[in-house]
């Protein structure tokens, strides 16, 4: 019961739970934005990488290689510290954040999808332009809705590293949910509890995702 | 109706064909038969383009499609196709395979499209099959699919790329029986296949292909019982007796 008067007095007094509430929707602003990005990123990086045509598919690599072979907390940092400067230095960090987490997703989506793509059986994309479907119309009526579906768990794997990810967001001064922990630490002198509670919201989050998708994953399943 | 002029392909250093001109008119049935590697699908594949040709013209109903400017897509409407592996659209229901490109190219209306699916997935004998997915069906009924979907398009000549080579042999008959029914319609028709007996009762005309060309062209009771290449005697040969 004195442990609960102690939790109390670090969450509750003063209102300090406000902390960590607004630190959970900077983190969820964070990925879902990124999120939406960093899928827009990698159908197009995708579509340039399978477009057989030579600068586009280079474009497609050197973008992959360059974000995959360097840390995010890198790429956040030049973004913010080389890149939001001057007249653009008000920009709210969480587009800041947002911006960087997309690109940087979307590196690895881009990789996803065209792995995806190829993956399928190309008499699928025959099949459809002997119909006399544009590439176009194939793609989204044929090939795209069959990647995606068997792409979605490495997807959601990756939307969760996403998450998870944002937490280095403090380096640029933004306020997500470990930042938060930090902020009540200093006012409380506790150190492992806000951490503890932080991680528990982060696995509780990624929980509920993991189980919506095995959901939509069950539904699109009717086919096979 | 199709005429091909010198047509050359190759992949890489391989040349696949070699130079041929042909020409087929509307309602001829014609079985393309050689041993493995001839070039019968590559030569095929050329008829819709699926294969780029490296050289040499094909005109469908007059129009050039080796000329940039005609439109690949619209030509393919009119030439309908059918794979060796069905190549059915697995997230979709046997339905909505025969109703999205009329629906999607024709502009077809729902109810339309679907009245002439259902009127052609009943020539094909599987009206009852219209609401499942492909995966539930047997490879036979599955090619029996694609053939309706193919002629859902209200194409002007169907290319049929070894329809019958994955099935079991016990569903061969059914869909060669579809294809008979579609040859006595007075469909124009090219099959590459190896039912020897199909190409000799069914077609009114044979290519032999070896190596990357035509080397025989005759009407079926000619080539069969009197081939006049030695090529042919021995393919012939090999493959009617053993």
């Amino acid at each position: 019961m004195e442990y609960l008067g102690i939790l109390k007095g670090i969450f509750i007094d003063e209102g300090r739970y406000q902390y960590i509430l607004k630190g959970l929707g900077f983190s969820l602003g964070v990925t879902g934005l990124a999120a939406v990005l960093g899928m827009l990123f990698g159908i197009i990086f995708a579509l340039l990488r399978l477009s057989k045509i030579s600068i586009l598919e280079k474009i497609s690599i050197v973008y992959v290689d360059l974000i995959r072979g360097t840390p995010a907390v890198v790429q956040l940092m030049i973004l913010a510290n080389g890149i939001f400067i001057g007249n653009l230095r008000d920009t709210p960090i969480l587009v800041v954040a947002a911006l960087a987490f997309g690109i940087n997703s979307g590196a690895y989506v881009t990789e996803i999808i065209r792995s995806g793509i190829e993956g399928l059986d190309k008499g699928q994309m025959e099949a459809a332009r002997s119909l006399g479907m544009n590439y176009g119309i194939a793609m989204k009526e044929i090939i795209l809705p069959q990647a995606i579906k068997r792409i979605l768990p490495t997807l959601v794997s990756e939307f969760i590293t996403l998450l998870k990810e944002t937490s280095i967001v403090g380096f640029i001064g933004g306020v997500d949910l470990l930042r938060s922990a930090n902020i009540i630490t200093s006012q409380t002198y506790r150190g492992v509890e806000p951490l503890l509670a932080v991680g528990v919201i982060y696995l509780i989050l990624t929980a509920i995702f993991t189980k919506l998708m095995r959901q939509v994953e069950g539904r699109l399943k009717v086919s096979d | 109706m199709i005429k091909i002029n010198d047509l050359h392909k190759s992949f890489g250093s391989n040349e696949v064909l070699k130079g041929i001109s042909k020409e087929i008119k509307k309602g001829e049935v014609v079985a393309i038969i050689g041993p493995s590697g001839s070039g019968k699908s590559t030569f095929l594949r050329c008829i819709n383009l699926l294969e780029t040709p490296n050289k040499g013209d094909i005109y469908i109903e007059g129009q050039n499609l080796t000329d940039k400017k005609t439109n690949i897509d619209g030509i393919r409407q009119k030439v309908g196709m059918v794979f060796q592996h069905f190549n059915l659209f697995p997230h979709k229901t046997v339905l909505e395979n025969l109703t999205l490109a009329p629906m999607r190219l024709r502009g077809k209306s729902p109810s339309e499209a679907k009245e002439k699916a259902m009127e052609l997935l009943g020539k094909v004998g599987l009206a009852n099959k219209a609401n499942e997915y492909p995966n539930r069906l047997s490879g036979g009924q599955k090619q029996r699919i694609a053939i309706a979907r193919a002629l859902a398009m209200e194409p002007h000549v169907m290319l049929f790329d070894e329809p019958t080579s994955a099935l079991d042999p016990e569903m061969v008959r059914e869909v060669l029986d579809v294809m008979r029914n579609l040859v006595a319609e007075g469909m124009t028709m090219l099959i590459v296949t190896h039912e020897m007996g199909f190409a000799k009762n069914v077609a009114n005309r044979v290519f032999f292909m070896d190596q990357g060309t035509v080397l025989e062209d005759a009407n079926p009771r000619e080539l069969f019982e009197n081939p006049k290449h030695d090529r042919t005697k021995e393919f012939l040969d090999k493959v009617l007796n053993h």
